[in-house]
């Protein structure tokens, strides 16, 4: 699939299917006993508020024209008690169904958050992350309602129309055949409408994700927005998208509105002709009883079913957004457990890699046949020009992605058949981006460690020299530091980064350009710190600046996805190839000076 | 109660589409009142006497009724429906050029997760406002207003006694009023807290799976989940505690009807018909107060999503125009000057009294340790921050002088934290010239050495970069951010530490290729590199803020300082010769 940008519509792979009306019903399921009470006190309340009308007929029929003024009390009396039975019932109803409805969000957002634990890289590489998040948050919340009221409010009014249909036919066949006729008026303009509104409300879920993508990145770029002075271009783009999205939602909302239009137009339509067949064409004439009481059923047949395209009609908005979700959900987590996978011993620390070719879309050739194999406690250093590979080659060793061809062994055992967390959980992995959460220095260093003790975690602090700058923050330790690190220098990030990583003591451990922000002379310290870190510890070391790769114990030198020399520096110098080259090239002007 | 004349002001163009929104709602509830009194007609003269002759024309009037009733309805949503998403669209376009042109602080303050929450479920709080609760509280009134006037026409003793609850209704109201609204800002700003949570691991997706922290992520937003939905469930428990009362006490309406009302008609100041009256209307005095608590829960949430919308709309960043700033008229000469600047953020110092002098054309080296202030010192340049002491000139002038959009559009930054944008490569590149020509990209793209790897992307300069430059290498990276500080053609050029993530020889070629750009440029670069600054005009080492050394790359080796030491330290191999591959020499 194509990458995503904020002003491309998503498209909608799988088309509504019972499969996810299953799966709601999964949700709504664990709550079932639940419903069943909150849907009986529905159904009990109902039959106790029938009784009012009657009580109150009593008092007029009755009490009133007697004077019988203790009847009269007597009956309101009772009358308070049916209101206080409803009322009661009605306020246990809603505190069950609040329970369960939130209880329902929770779950599905619970579950498409720890869905988006699994989904690889690749997922959120090829679409804004605002696209993302807004499903998290805002489509679950417009969820909620309609997976607990609406369904229980649909099955009452079912219920209800179920009951009035058979009052109905009691009283008159005829007459009761014409309200009834009217429902299939009402359906074949549902149906004829669904497509129209479903494609309505898909347009409004995509257009707000599109501008709920671009207002993300926005504010998450203001900065570089406000550098390059683009607020004008930028406003202009969310005008476009903000309009868009206005559109598709008076659209939707026009239509979805004609709904409940139609279906009271056909139910006054539905009255008139009752009364209209009841005097004029039943022979005999219909009683004055029988089309009173007609009359009524009428209306009280069709306000449930006036509710119901309303519920309906927040059902179809719903679906709009439980696709989404739903779509994500089914997203396949492509990096995952073999079915036999098991849990990787504690790592030694060889690795080797046996013919590996890799691309990270189909018929893209990264890396071509790379074989070599990383003895216990070995440094590799890989270099080679940007894009040559070297990010990709350790992105592997962590199975970041799936290795198709080839193998990648770790103490002889193949990645792909071990425990994802066994395997990522002995390894330390540095990344280019440093990525920092909000939260305290502390918190992010014992990203690395959960249960890293003070002492732990300062002694790596002070091994990787990051102690010298935490110290002369506001609160140490435990200084808040902003999203994405905001407030400190770049290289203050990647020693955090770095030390966060050394502190997970792992046994293998991927430095990807780890100390390239860092200026030189605290790297020579946090080199010597790393030296003594790297004992006995598999390392793979990604750097541009060649005096931080001298040192260690073999060198590969990568280029177009090939490994194209490999040894130690002397080795490779002494062999005048692509890395003399490249280290003449770096030290050319230096030694040009030192023989000045 | 000053959101609802906050958002009455600021309603935009359509605003008057609100009022007739608002007026049909009024006449079309009135109308709900009439048809009861149709079909009252219907049983009196049609069915009662068994007379058909009126039979039909009653019958059209209540269709006619209706489908009048019908047409203004749904006149009424196309209303408030226009009117709210013009609101909307307004409201959101202010924000975000609001947010656009906000500082440091600001971002500080307030997270992306946050933020994002205002733009999407504190907007959409005010569009519920304008399109539901307006009408749905005008619906209420008006029918209520509407029966107890024609109730008290017919009986005003049992009106009155009718009323009598209506005490007990607003107490009830503003105690509930009293302790919901508090929940709802709390409950708002878990929801803020749940949306940065998602949204940071979201970003951070790659860390989180490079330490394998999926199940601690999975429990920290656990935590927020269940925080939200407890206190959420508990929102809905204080309202349980009340919309109950109010329940009862519309309810008892009924009660007092029938009891007041056959008190009276017992004594005779009452007719049958009268009563009939009053109870086939009870719904009309009840259900509005029933609809109390929804609406009051609503307003309530509608409390907490404005005052956070108003926030926004109100902040103003601390950089902005001077009045009396000045009209730029020519492209900038590139001349840069500090004069005794200081910075202070907070409470510490973070530049101390910087003085140099950079001419047009002239190249500036920056190096310094880590956190020594490098960045923050270019940053003052194009006046993200504004100089505590001292001044900033540019061309001479104060850039505090400078319209905003003069003095940054006069410069190009290669930022350190390379952010790159969800567009196509091509998008990118142009991004602060969007009219750019594709030449002219292709040629920056060049001169910054992107040109080749852009090629071999499966689109080319059409390949869609995923979010921050995603699926690009470091180097790719900021080789991309290059060309597009190049694409300005600005006056002044800043590169903060550009090629930290390219290989020599690239370097090498890009080093070259600023040197004859086909506009004149000032170029300051920030490196940890001495092979990047080697050339520069002059160099300055910059240590906890102030100036420790300042001259040419030969000055400085001379002075055999902190830079002397950089530069052995890059270039060790060629003065102190170690004894290469150490103790484990001989690995294979």
């Amino acid at each position: 699939m194509a990458r995503n940008k904020f002003d491309v519509d998503e498209q909608l792979e799988s088309p509504f299917n019972f499969q996810n009306l299953k799966k709601c019903m999964v949700y709504v399921s664990r709550y079932k006993t639940k419903m069943i009470l909150a849907l009986a006190l529905s159904a009990l309340g109902s039959i106790i508020g029938l009784t009012g009308p009657m009580i109150v007929q009593q008092a007029t029929d009755v009490a009133i024209p007697n004077k019988d003024m203790q009847l009269l009390f007597q009956l309101g009396a009772l009358l308070t008690g049916t209101i206080l039975v409803n009322v009661g019932f009605t306020a246990i109803r809603s505190l069950i169904m609040a329970k369960v409805s939130q209880n329902i969000i929770h779950d599905i957002r619970k579950d498409l958050f720890d869905h988006l634990q699994v989904l690889p890289f690749s997922y959120y590489d090829n679409r804004p992350h605002g696209k993302i998040l807004v499903r998290v948050i805002s489509y679950v919340n417009s969820v909620s309602d309609v997976m607990s009221n609406g369904i229980l409010n649909f099955i009452v009014e079912i219920i209800n129309i179920i009951f009035i249909i058979v009052f109905m036919f009691q009283v008159s066949v005829p007459l009761a055949s014409i309200t009834v006729a009217g429902l299939p008026v009402v359906i074949a303009f549902i149906l004829f409408i669904k497509p129209k509104q479903r494609r309505a409300w898909q347009q409004v879920s995509n257009k707000n994700s599109n501008l709920n993508a671009f207002a993300q990145e926005s504010i998450e770029g203001a900065r570089v927005t406000e550098a390059f002075t683009r607020q004008k271009v930028n406003y202009g783009i969310m005008d476009r998208l903000s309009e868009a999205s206005k559109k598709s939602w008076l659209k939707a909302a026009y239509i979805s509105n004609t709904v409940w239009y139609t279906t009271e137009t056909v139910s006054q339509i539905v009255f008139s002709l009752v009364y209209i067949a009841g005097a004029y064409w039943l022979n005999p004439m219909a009683t004055f009883g029988v089309l009173l009481a007609m009359g009524t059923y009428a209306s009280r047949f069709w306000q449930p079913i006036v509710n119901l395209a309303n519920i309906y009609n927040q059902f179809v908005n719903a679906i709009a957004y439980l696709e989404r979700i739903f779509e994500t959900m089914n997203e396949p987590a492509v990096i995952e457990d073999a079915p036999d996978a098991y849990e990787l011993p504690a790592i030694k620390g060889e690795v080797e890699f046996k013919n590996v070719s890799f691309g990270y879309e189909p018929g893209q050739r990264i890396l071509k046949n790379v074989s070599f194999k990383a003895k216990p406690g070995e440094s590799i250093a890989i270099v080679g020009p940007t894009g040559a590979g070297k990010t990709t080659i350790v992105n592997l060793i962590s199975r970041f992605y799936n290795i198709e061809e080839g193998q990648v062994l770790i103490d002889g055992n193949d990645i792909m058949k071990v425990t994802l967390h066994s395997l990522r959980s002995q390894m330390g992995i540095m990344l280019q981006d440093s990525f920092i959460f909000s939260g305290t220095i502390a918190d992010n260093l014992r990203y690395g460690k959960l249960d890293a003790t003070q002492e732990e975690m300062v002694h790596a602090a002070k091994m990787l020299h990051s102690h010298e700058f935490i110290m002369e923050m506001n609160r140490q330790y435990e200084t808040e530091v902003k999203e994405r690190g905001g407030g400190l220098s770049q290289g203050q990030k990647q020693l955090i980064a770095f030390t966060r990583t050394l502190l997970s003591d792992p046994k293998i451990l991927v430095l990807d350009e780890a100390t390239s922000s860092i200026d030189t002379a605290t790297e020579k310290l946090v080199q010597d710190g790393i030296n003594v870190l790297l004992k006995g510890r598999t390392s793979f070391i990604i750097a541009h600046r060649l005096s931080t790769i001298k040192s260690c114990d073999r060198i590969m030198y990568i280029d177009d996805g090939r490994i194209m020399e490999s040894g130690t520096h002397d080795e490779l110098m002494a062999k005048k190839g692509y890395y003399y080259d490249l280290y003449m090239a770096q030290y050319d002007e230096t030694l040009r000076e030192a023989g000045a | 109660m000053f959101q609802l004349k906050w958002l009455w002001k600021y309603m935009g163009e359509k605003r008057w589409m609100f009022v007739v929104g608002l007026v049909l709602a009024a006449i079309t509830s009135s109308i709900l009142i009439i048809n009861p009194m149709l079909s009252q007609k219907l049983i009196d003269e049609v069915i009662t006497p068994q007379n058909t002759a009126m039979l039909i024309p009653i019958l059209a009037i209540m269709m006619g009724v209706q489908l009048l009733r019908l047409s203004l309805r749904y006149l009424m949503v196309v209303c408030l429906e226009t009117s709210s998403q013009t609101m909307m669209q307004k409201m959101r376009k202010h924000m975000f050029n609001v947010i656009q042109n906000e500082d440091n602080g600001f971002f500080t303050r307030i997270r992306t997760g946050d933020l994002m929450t205002r733009m999407t479920n504190d907007l959409d709080m005010l569009r519920h406002a304008m399109a539901f609760i307006a009408h749905n509280s005008v619906d209420s009134i008006v029918t209520f207003v509407a029966a107890l006037t024609y109730l008290c026409t017919v009986n005003w003793q049992l009106t009155l006694s009718l009323l009598a609850i209506t005490p007990f209704i607003i107490v009830v109201t503003r105690l509930f009023s009293k302790i919901i609204s508090p929940r709802y800002v709390r409950l708002r700003r878990k929801l803020s807290d749940l949306n940065t949570v998602a949204q940071e691991n979201i970003e951070g997706n790659r860390v989180v799976k490079a330490f394998a922290r999926e199940e601690f992520e999975k429990e920290k937003f656990e935590e927020k989940n269940k925080d939200y939905r407890d206190y959420n469930y508990g929102t809905s428990v204080v309202g349980v505690k009340f919309s109950p009362i109010l329940d009862l006490l519309s309810q008892s309406m009924t009660v007092i009807t029938i009891l007041v009302g056959g008190v009276l008609m017992i004594n005779g100041q009452l007719s049958a018909g009268e009563l009939m009256a009053f109870s086939s209307l009870t719904w009309a005095l009840a259900n509005p107060l029933r609809n109390l608590s929804t609406i009051i829960n609503d307003l309530q949430r509608f409390f907490a999503s404005c005052d956070m919308i108003i926030e926004i709309f109100y902040a103003q960043p601390s950089i902005v125009d001077r009045q009396n700033a000045i009209e730029k008229k020519e492209r900038l000469k590139g001349k840069i000057e500090f004069q005794d600047v200081s910075l202070k953020l907070g409470n510490t110092e973070v530049l101390k009294h910087l003085n140099f002098t950079v001419e047009p054309g002239q190249t500036l080296g920056i190096m310094g340790s880590t956190g020594s202030g490098k960045t923050t010192l270019i940053n003052m340049l194009a006046r993200f921050y504004e100089a505590t002491e001292g001044r900033v000139l540019v061309d001479d002038v104060d850039v505090c002088q400078y319209k905003l959009n003069d003095l940054r559009s006069s410069i190009g930054m290669a930022m350190q934290d390379v952010f790159l944008f969800s567009d196509t490569v091509d998008g990118n590149i142009a991004y602060g010239n969007p009219d750019l020509p594709f030449d002219s990209v292709v040629q920056y793209a060049k001169a910054a050495d992107a040109d080749s790897f852009i090629r071999r992307l499966e689109d080319g300069y059409d390949t869609i970069i995923g979010e921050r430059g995603v699926g690009l290498s470091g180097g790719q990276r900021q080789r991309i951010a290059l060309a597009r500080a190049l694409a300005v053609e600005p006056p002044i050029l800043i590169l903060d530490d550009t090629t930290s993530a390219v290989d020599m020889e690239t370097e090498q070629y890009i080093q070259g290729q600023l040197k004859d750009l086909d506009f004149s440029c000032t170029k300051v670069i920030v490196s940890q590199k001495v092979s990047s600054v080697r050339d520069a005009d002059q160099i300055i080492i910059l240590d906890e803020g102030e100036i420790i050394e300042h001259g040419t790359h030969q000055e400085l080796i001379e002075k055999k300082g902190y830079y002397y030491k950089i530069w052995a330290l890059q270039n060790s191999v060629d003065i102190e010769q170690p004894d290469v591959g150490g103790d484990q020499h001989g690995a294979q």
